[in-house]
């Protein structure tokens, strides 16, 4: 059965000052998984 | 001294001239090689598509540029490889053919000591009868000019409903192995939007149509990832929000063929159906560009460099499905057989797809390429642009290196423009290219790093990135403390 976006999900999606947060949250997150690095997979332990 | 020459200014190779020009002395040249006059950060295009931005917000110059930070630059095409010289010139070298100003038509061979293939992909429009940017009422978002052309068509149309017509808009990918999905998810969800701002939502139609087994695939083989408190499928957000939107959904779909206002596709049931539109935007194929290489007695040896796109260091063994290895994704870039010369971004040769391929009950082949968007291009290419430093300074290790099976990507699918009444879809994945061995139970993406999230933030945190990669890809003052 297909998820439905409920009426309080909606208002946090689209309350500016929930989502002020939201984007230093997801700024910072975001910057961990892209800047934490890289590297080769075929050593056994990468 | 050593010259460095570069095949392209897209994302990979504007990225690599600029790490290169940076760290490497005044004594050693760069030089960029490519047929566009202009830099394009192409994630934003599909908001000139419609209409929300204009074409001079997403490009600049690259001459000026170029001059200014000492890289060197000819708008030219590449036309031929010669990676062991030939019988005149001893080093190896590229046949370049010039396409704009005094030299345009003439040909001229650039030598290099290195060479980074950062061709990026052809748009193979022709490989699905019909499709051509413009005609048959069907578009695309692939460049900034396309873009623009997009929303002339769009704008027109939305004018029309304004006046009462009724509309069916159809979007999502026009041949039965395109990649790119997240950019026609994106018009989509951007399209909807403005028609909504437009107040026409009610008069139009919107579908989208897509070669993904299901939605949210992404050709990446979908993903788990955590979504609030919850662990969702891509495929059920996808679902989520298209409900949310209204917009209908025909998957495992191959449009073969365009015509004015239908587009033919075969399903993966194996049936030959037909849509209508008023208007299409529908991302092609990408397909090598067909370049041949030679060696010093002028003899052919394209298949030493290329399998459509470059052969890099990946392994290249045909395999089933089920002996697929995140091992099998190359980690340096680098061409075997001539150690000079790489191809990172989206020039070098995917060693399979990554989701599963699947074929019609009529055996054609009915699934999605791997993507290499813009963040693995720019990792990619700047470990490229530092193992070739080392190079230079004497260390021949290849100590920098990035696998797609070991590197996250984050992908910021707008949803929507507005700094009030816009959205976004804030995707990371890691790894890319899914590790079953390591991840056996999230379906070989690490769920911490895995995750969706949906809101306002996500149309802000895009707006933020263009602005951000386009003041790196400027080089303005500590422009290299942006990450890729």
């Amino acid at each position: 059965m297909t998820r439905r976006i409920s009426k309080s999900k909606r208002f946090y999606m689209m309350n500016p000052i929930i989502q002020f947060f939201k984007f230093i949250y997801l700024s910072i997150k975001i910057m961990l998984i892209v800047a934490g690095g890289h590297g080769g997979t075929r050593k056994a332990n990468y | 001294m050593s010259k460095i020459v570069i095949l392209g200014a897209g994302i990979s190779g504007h990225v690599a001239a600029a790490h290169l020009r940076r760290k490497l002395s005044k004594q050693h040249e760069v030089l960029v090689v490519s047929p566009n006059s202009n830099y394009q950060w192409i994630p934003s295009n599909i908001w000139v598509g419609i209409g929300r931005m204009k074409s001079e917000e997403i490009l600049f110059p690259l001459q000026p540029l170029y001059k200014k930070k000492g890289i060197g630059y000819k708008q030219a095409k590449v036309s031929t490889f010669h990676p062991e010289g030939d019988s005149e010139t001893e080093k190896p070298f590229v046949r370049v053919e010039y396409v704009a100003g005094e030299k345009k038509g003439q040909t001229e061979k650039v030598t290099y000591d290195y060479l980074i293939n950062a061709t990026g992909p052809k748009l193979a429009f022709d490989m699905t009868e019909g499709l051509n940017p413009g005609t048959n009422k069907a578009y695309s978002v692939c460049t900034y000019t396309h873009a623009e052309h997009a929303w002339d068509a769009l704008n027109d149309l939305i004018q029309q409903m304004k006046q009462g017509k009724k509309a069916k808009i159809l979007i999502g990918t026009g041949h039965a192995k395109s990649t790119c999905q997240g950019a026609a998810f994106e018009y989509i969800l951007n399209v909807e939007q403005e028609l909504r701002r437009h107040n026409v939502r009610d008069k139009a139609e919107i579908v989208w149509i897509a070669n993904e087994p299901q939605l949210g695939d992404f050709g990446m083989d979908g993903m788990l990832l955590s979504y609030g408190n919850n662990i969702m499928k891509s495929s059920e957000m996808v679902e989520m929000v298209f409900e949310d939107r209204g917009i209908k959904w025909i998957i495992g779909a191959g449009v073969n063929k365009i015509e004015d206002g239908v587009a033919h596709y075969e399903t993966l049931d194996g049936e030959y159906n037909s849509e209508t539109y008023d208007f299409a935007m529908l991302i092609p194929a990408f397909s090598g560009h067909g370049f041949k290489a030679f060696d010093k007695n002028n003899q052919d040896i394209t298949e030493k460099l290329f399998k459509g796109f470059m052969i890099v260091d990946a392994d290249y063994t045909p395999k089933s499905y089920e002996e697929w290895s995140v091992q099998d994704w190359p980690e340096t870039y680098q061409n075997p057989s001539y150690k000079n010369i790489f191809a990172p971004g989206i020039a070098f040769a995917p060693p399979h797809a990554i989701s599963k391929p699947r074929v019609s009950k009529n055996g054609t082949s009915i699934s999605p390429s791997p993507p290499r968007t813009g963040m693995p291009s720019g990792i990619t290419a700047k470990l490229v642009a530092d193992n070739i430093i080392d190079a230079i300074n004497g260390k021949n290790n290849l100590q920098h290196k990035g696998s797609m099976g070991n590197m996250g990507a984050a992908c910021i699918a707008s949803a929507g423009y507005g700094m009030t009444k816009g959205s976004g879809i804030s995707i990371t994945t890691f790894p890319i290219v899914p590790d079953y061995n390591k991840y056996p139970d999230t379906q070989g993406r690490k769920l911490s790093k895995t995750f969706g999230e949906i809101g306002l933030a996500g149309h802000w945190l895009k707006l933020a990135l263009h602005y951000a990669f386009i003041y790196k890809a400027k080089m303005r003052p500590f422009w290299w403390l942006i990450p890729e």
